[in-house]
């Protein structure tokens, strides 16, 4: 089927929305991503404007809803049976209205906690399906919205980019550490650092640590943002990760929330050991004997210094959390769940194409020819049965130059259309 | 220099795109991407020029089943794609704002092409494009369709070097019988009224004898105008309907003394040979917009006011652009005489030539209207174009403001009236 990723212009879901595409293709989905991020740059420079701030929120407003337009011509063109936005995805309520009267199902995965990002509930009614992170009343509070179809998604690693990795001697001197955590300076974070800061060889990575003159001389980079690549890397090269899930409260450094983090997916993915707090829902996510566990701030030392001194208790936690994520919790595995979700819930989903098959349409090619096509079937990861409508879009979404037989079969689609509609339906 | 025109339009459009195509030759190697059928005709034509013929037209080949078609489309098209892409091209213009058109610039960096662009599968229409498109939708003022092409370069070869000057050649008459949009073409019984006074009021004419020209198609009408025509003027008539291929019809047509047709390519095939046109203009039919080009045709046009109209919309006025046609005595009357107070109502006699910009036409009788509109238009373009004037007479505010719109201005553009002048500067 054809899905649209609709990418936030930034922030945590972004990557996420980014190893949904990636584990959707790898579905053998045909996917196209609204690239919002490239918007964000625009959109920051009316912030230096330096005006009142009634014309700013004027300019905001206006640039928000052509970025909206811009999902909605993307939409037009690309006729997908699915968007799947990201939370924070650029869509107006107006857009999404005019989505659900075009008859484009919706869906949108918010990986935020409810009771910190409260918008959603202006905008979640709007969609057609609303995948969460939480449990407990979120469901409850949804429906009361407006909501008709809510799931628990709970977050995953995605294996092409969280594995385990060969490091460079250089690679393991710049990334690596006994201890180390990666992430945002919440306040429970930088409460809790403190201790483990004192105490052991620590590397602290991630955005937000300023004005921690405990924690600074610890802070990578200078606190600049991580890719997910680098990520994998420290996470490969750290003894012990320290996961602590964010909290803005400081006087409980643990908070013992519902949700589990991405984090805690992607260093089990990577084969890598972490120390992880404690959460509600983690239980069922997670067997005793694969993750290693603290309930509060007090037990932070101590732990670490007992898993430094036994790498064999922190090999083989690791190794039963990676392959349970590779078994349960792959962004593969979350998509196949919202997509059989969607199609349970809205029958004689996805709707048939009536396309036509490329390998019918080429049946009469010579050898030569038909072995081309082949490999480009093969080039654009597209299974031998593929739609060609799927192929054509498939070229679209080329950069650069198109090669000679590229272009003669976009130029073939468009001469159907010019000439053959009549002939379409085969 | 080596440069590539896409033209995969029709035959008329080929013919067209002569002012381009003779201005690129001037500068170096000049490639032509066109349908294959048209192919011959290029050949003669454009004698300078590589050709490129693929498969784009299909009104027989949406006739096959679907495999078969990509067997062919595929099996011409992706050998062609791929020598056009090794070329190595300095330049492309690509003319046509079709979908097939796009997917063949797809071939080439978007920053060489000009005209219609593809950029990694946005199609983007170049900025003297959509000018044109604001000035169609005006389209009594108009501009010639060569002349838009042409100027895609930023300084193609003056206008009268295009075709030879019209004259005829002793070989009489010409009748086209049809276009390929009928409501343009005058019925057989019309047309056999203005064949016959014509014939009556020119003896060189009738000297040389009638041949009625057309596609297989036409045969039908040829033999309808046959009948109508008095039988003496009938018995001379050389009927070449279906029998000519495009090649033979540039053959069939230059030497003759006048050819008498309604926007057709034939016609544009005889101004490319210098044959004299008189054309018959009506219906979707403008001559400001695709008339005869060269020195020293006519255009009978009628001007009625919901003119010019478009040929895919039903006509709800019973095609009243006709009634100025019909009666062929009082019109043969005011071709004899070429008094202006016989040009039967509705119509204007225009003939053409040329100003800094290209092709003109100019009322020899009739009152043209849109003549002043149609000159601010020419004087705006022409200072787009680089050619300056007088500044202190401005452009009508109205028709700059929907000429030019924001976009134009606010980002840079290849295409822009900044970035020809520039390129005059470079070129220098």
């Amino acid at each position: 089927m054809r899905v649209l990723v609709v990418l936030p212009m930034y922030g945590g879901s972004l990557p996420i929305g980014r190893y949904c595409a990636a584990a959707l293709r790898e579905l053998g989905h045909l996917v196209e991503v609204f690239e919002a991020p490239e918007f964000h740059a625009s959109y920051k420079a009316l912030k230096g404007l330096r005006v009142t701030t009634d014309r700013l929120q004027y300019l905001e407003n206006s640039y928000l809803q052509v970025v909206s337009q811009a999902v909605l011509a993307k939409t037009e063109t690309f006729e997908p049976d699915l968007l799947l936005a990201m939370a924070q995805a650029p869509l107006s309520v107006n857009a999404l209205k005019r989505l659900r009267r075009d008859g484009v199902p919706t869906a949108m995965w918010f990986v935020e906690d409810y009771k910190l990002f409260t918008y959603w509930q202006a905008y979640a009614p709007h969609y057609d399906f609303f995948a969460v992170i939480q449990k407990g009343e979120f469901p409850d509070a949804l429906r009361a919205v407006g909501v008709e179809h809510s799931l628990y998604l709970p977050l995953a690693a995605l294996p092409d980019v969280h594995k385990p990795l060969e490091l460079s001697s250089t690679e393991r001197r710049i990334f690596g550490s006994d201890v180390s955590f990666m992430g945002a300076g919440y306040p429970n974070r930088r409460l809790a650092f403190r201790d483990v800061a004192a105490r052991f060889d620590f590397k602290l990575w991630g955005t937000d640590w300023d004005g921690e003159a405990l924690l600074a001389p610890f802070v990578q980079r200078g606190g600049a943002r991580v890719s997910s690549e680098d990520c994998a890397r420290i996470y490969n090269a750290s003894k012990v990760n320290i996961n602590l899930h964010s909290s803005i409260q400081a006087d409980r450094l643990v908070s013992g929330g519902d949700f589990v983090n991405p984090r805690t997916f992607e260093i089990a993915a990577c084969g890598a050991f972490q120390l992880v707090d404690r959460r509600s829902l983690m239980a069922e996510l997670f067997a005793e004997d694969e993750l290693a566990t603290f309930d509060d701030a007090s037990q932070l030392v101590p732990r670490i210094g007992h898993f430094l001194a036994h790498p064999n208790e922190r090999e083989k936690l690791a190794r039963k959390s990676r392959t349970r994520v590779l078994a349960d919790h792959t962004y593969a595995a979350r998509m196949t769940t919202l997509l059989n979700f969607i199609a349970a819930a809205k029958p004689g989903w996805p709707r048939d194409r009536a396309g036509t098959s490329a390998a019918r349409m080429m049946a009469d090619l010579p050898p030569e020819l038909a072995g081309e096509i082949a490999a480009l079937l093969e080039r654009l990861g597209l299974p031998a049965d593929a739609a060609f409508e799927d192929v054509v879009w498939s070229l679209r979404q080329r950069q650069g130059r198109l090669d000679g037989l590229d272009a003669a079969v976009l130029f073939l689609d468009e001469w159907r259309k010019l000439y053959a509609r009549s002939t379409k339906k085969d | 220099m080596r440069q590539l025109v896409i033209q995969l339009a029709r035959f008329g459009d080929l013919v067209q795109t002569r002012r381009l195509l003779r201005t690129l030759a001037a500068e170096g190697e000049t490639h032509l991407c066109l349908d294959e059928s048209l192919a011959p005709l290029a050949r003669l034509l454009y004698p300078f020029a590589v050709m490129h013929p693929v498969t784009a037209h299909g009104t027989a080949l949406a006739k096959l089943p679907p495999s078969e078609q990509a067997a062919r489309l595929l099996g011409v098209n992706a050998p062609a794609f791929r020598e056009l892409a090794a070329i190595g091209f300095d330049r492309v213009y690509n003319l046509n704002l079709s979908p097939l058109n796009y997917r063949v610039a797809a071939l080439f960096d978007p920053g060489i092409v000009r005209g219609h662009v593809w950029d990694s599968g946005q199609e983007i229409v170049g900025q003297w494009s959509r000018l044109a498109m604001r000035w169609s939708a005006m389209r009594r003022i108009g501009v010639n369709i060569a002349d838009f092409w042409a100027w895609h370069h930023p300084s193609p070869i003056p206008p009268a070097e295009v075709n030879p000057p019209a004259k005829g050649g002793g070989g009489g008459l010409g009748v086209v019988m049809a276009g390929r949009e009928s409501r343009r073409s005058l019925p057989p019984r019309v047309l056999a009224g203005l064949v016959a006074g014509l014939l009556d009021v020119r003896p060189d004419l009738a000297a040389g004898g009638v041949t009625l020209l057309g596609g297989a198609s036409e045969a039908p009408t040829a033999h309808r105008l046959l009948r109508e025509l008095p039988p003496r003027r009938a018995a001379r008539a050389n009927n070449l309907c279906g029998t000519t291929d495009l090649p033979g019809l540039a053959r069939a047509i230059e030497t003759l003394d006048l050819l008498l047709t309604p926007d057709t390519g034939t016609m544009h095939l005889a101004a490319a040979l210098g044959v004299p046109v008189l054309a018959t203009f009506l219906s979707s039919a403008w001559c400001f917009e695709t008339g005869p080009y060269g020195a020293g045709h006519r255009v009978l046009q009628a001007v009625t006011d919901c003119l010019p109209c478009l040929e895919s919309a039903p006509c709800e006025v019973g095609v009243r652009c006709l009634t100025p046609f019909a009666d062929a005595t009082a019109l043969t009357r005011y071709l004899a005489t070429g008094a202006v107070s016989r040009l039967p109502e509705g119509l204007l006699d225009m003939e053409s030539g040329f100003d800094a910009l290209g092709l003109v036409f100019s009322p020899r009788a009739g009152e043209d209207r849109q003549r002043d509109l149609r000159g601010q238009l020419r004087k705006l373009l022409s200072r787009h174009l680089g050619a300056g004037g007088n500044w202190t007479d401005p452009v009508s505010r109205e028709l700059v403001e929907r000429l030019y719109l924001d976009r134009d201005w606010l980002v840079p553009d290849a295409e822009s009236s900044a970035s020809r002048s520039l390129r005059f500067v470079v070129d220098a």
